[in-house]
């Protein structure tokens, strides 16, 4: 028997239900420090976070400088040949031991008094070592790591709670979806190696939602340069497809607004894209490389599953709770640095098996519409900022997240969907926040 | 000889001051009039030196996104400039590039104050220009390099 609606948002015993009535939210949980200092314990320091990718330090020595919540990290391929999430701190006076993004070093030395480290976290040379009492313990200083490190086809995620659950289990459904943008690769290869779009905006980081209702409004200058664009290029292929994601995010009946549990949710336009499979494989077509492509698909996926995918795009649209997103052609993280800072990290994907001008073309399909230049982003970040300056009204505190609560159901999968306008996902995303909240 | 190249320099400064004053008044179908038909608008991210083939940029456009950009900061619903930026920047130390020939290589630098809801940013950079000649000079390619582009930002919807 399905389910005909998802549970409430929180219990009346827990911590969260003073802030939420219904499907109605206080304003505090985006306003308030201290919520937001305790979401670092409760949320950031208890829970899975997405901390880089397998390809992005492919060889011993590879290291990036990361975070979990506000811990500084530094993800490392040991000598040995480990991934490790090493504290970014020198266990003496606690000084950062990794001062670039990016590198690859056998050793992280401290500058501050010349502490050694190698890239395993190992403490190997301390200058003149004979000040120290007979009782110091040089091994109990190597540099900590994060307890749990566990990855997802090359997705490494990181829980300094030793006793998270498994992270298979933590992504739960969001696991396969995860796939359709692996998958978009003949080869299952992601390389997020083509930069990095580093914004940020004065708001709290629960705003980067999955929100099918807003892009009509929000991006409608962006959608309508798309719109012209394709069909100045090609009036009957393209026109189709620059549609989509105005038809996809206002009409369809095949797009829907999902809540796949544990705070994972989607914009899931999967259903109508196949529908429209032979649209997107007519603009793949056309595109640089694409005949390559879709062969490639074609030979790696057998002809009907690599059409799906050709046409899905590796677009699963996709939040997994709490700081990671797949959206389009890149990776999102989203970082909280205060309760009105967010740091947000945009990675694009090439794939492997592709040719250079086919992931090219990706490419500049992504920088058209993402980071602080393009022509869709810098608006959201914009209504986030407005959104942070609204909140401070408090004749009404409360936002309303009800839309599409009485049209919501259940699907085969145990997840929830809604019209792809309807809150669901916010739903989703705010039911995990008030269980980690409420956690003991 | 001596003498045309300072007519040269200064013809070149004070187009630098014009397109200036043009980005700076958020005067955007007067600045696209200085672009040449095939032309390049470039901000790289993260390295001033990546390849736009398979890096990305902050924005890498071709005469025809170029259009699109100005024709959406045109209109009403480039929410990130409702209100525009107000801005004003210095552009100095310009350099022609000996050799230059029929187009011209320029360097130059700025520095950018912009004002935008009650928030200042300081914006600064270094700029090359390849400029063609014909009646006065086109913008045949402009690369815009932030010194934050590694760092993160907040939006840069007006013209830099």
């Amino acid at each position: 028997m399905l389910q005909l609606q998802a549970e409430p948002l929180s219990r009346p015993e827990d911590w969260a239900s003073q802030y939420i009535r219904g499907d109605r939210v206080h304003s505090e949980i985006f306003t308030s420090p201290e919520i937001f200092a305790l979401e670092l314990q409760k949320i950031f320091y208890s829970t899975w976070l997405y901390v880089a990718h397998e390809s992005e330090i492919p060889e011993p020595g590879d290291f990036v400088t990361r975070s979990i919540g506000r811990q500084p990290l530094v993800v490392v391929r040991g000598v040995d040949g480990v991934c490790r999430l090493l504290m970014n701190r020198c266990t003496h006076r606690g000084a950062l031991i990794c001062e670039v993004n990016r590198g690859n070093q056998s050793h992280f030395r401290c500058f501050y008094h010349g502490w050694t480290f190698e890239n395993t976290g190992k403490l190997v040379h301390i200058p003149k070592d004979d000040g120290y009492p007979p009782d110091f313990d040089r091994d109990g200083l190597g540099l900590p790591a994060v307890p749990r490190v566990e990855s997802y086809r090359g997705f490494i995620f990181g829980s300094v709670n030793p006793d998270v659950a498994p992270l298979r289990e933590h992504l739960g459904l969001a696991a396969a979806k995860i796939d359709y943008m692996i998958d978009a690769s003949p080869t299952g290869e992601l390389f997020l190696d083509a930069g990095t779009h580093k914004t940020t905006f004065r708001g709290n980081w629960k705003f980067p939602g999955m929100d099918g209702y807003h892009p009509p409004v929000v991006h409608q200058s962006a959608f309508e340069i798309f719109r012209r664009t394709a069909a100045s290029q090609n009036p009957e292929v393209d026109s189709a497809v620059a549609q989509a994601p105005r038809k996809t995010m206002n009409d369809s009946p095949l797009a829907v607004s999902r809540d796949l549990r544990g705070g994972h949710v989607m914009l899931d336009s999967m259903p109508q894209r196949i529908a429209e499979r032979e649209i997107h494989l007519a603009a793949t077509r056309r595109m640089a490389g694409g005949e390559e492509y879709i062969a490639a698909m074609f030979a790696a996926y057998g002809p009907e599953r690599g059409a799906e995918l050709i046409a899905i795009g590796g677009d699963p649209h996709l939040g997994i709770f709490p700081n990671l997103q797949l959206i389009n052609q890149h990776v999102r993280v989203v970082v909280p640095v205060a309760v009105d800072r967010t740091d947000v990290y945009l990675y694009p994907v090439r794939l492997g098996g592709v040719s250079h001008e086919f992931n090219e073309v990706r490419l500049h399909k992504h920088e058209d519409f993402y980071g602080p230049a393009g022509f869709g982003q810098p608006d959201d970040t914009e209504i986030f900022e407005r959104n942070t300056d609204g909140l401070q009204a408090l004749g009404n505190p409360w936002i309303d997240l009800s839309r599409g609560r009485n049209r919501e159901r259940g699907d085969s999968d145990g997840s929830i969907v809604g019209h792809i306008t309807d809150e669901v996902t916010q739903r989703g995303q705010l039911r995990e926040w008030s269980r980690l909240m409420s956690a003991s | 000889m001596i003498s045309a190249a300072v007519d040269l320099q200064r013809e070149v400064e004070q187009f630098l001051y014009r397109e200036a004053r043009l980005m700076d008044s958020n005067d955007y179908a007067g600045w696209l009039k200085l672009w040449a038909d095939e032309s390049t608008y470039w901000l790289p991210v993260n390295d001033d030196d990546s390849n736009p083939h398979e890096h990305i940029s902050l924005i890498y456009d071709n005469r025809q996104q170029l259009e699109s950009r100005v024709w959406r900061l045109s209109g009403l619903h480039a929410h990130a400039q409702r209100p525009k930026s107000r801005l004003t920047r210095v552009v100095s130390n310009v350099e022609i590039e000996p050799n230059s020939g029929a187009e011209l290589v320029v360097h130059s630098a700025f520095i950018l104050c912009e004002v935008r809801k009650d928030t200042s940013h300081f914006w600064a950079g270094r700029n090359v220009h390849v400029l063609e000649r014909g009646h006065g000079f086109l913008i045949k390619m402009k690369k815009v390099m932030l010194n934050n582009n590694d760092t993160v930002m907040p939006n840069v919807t007006f013209i830099v």
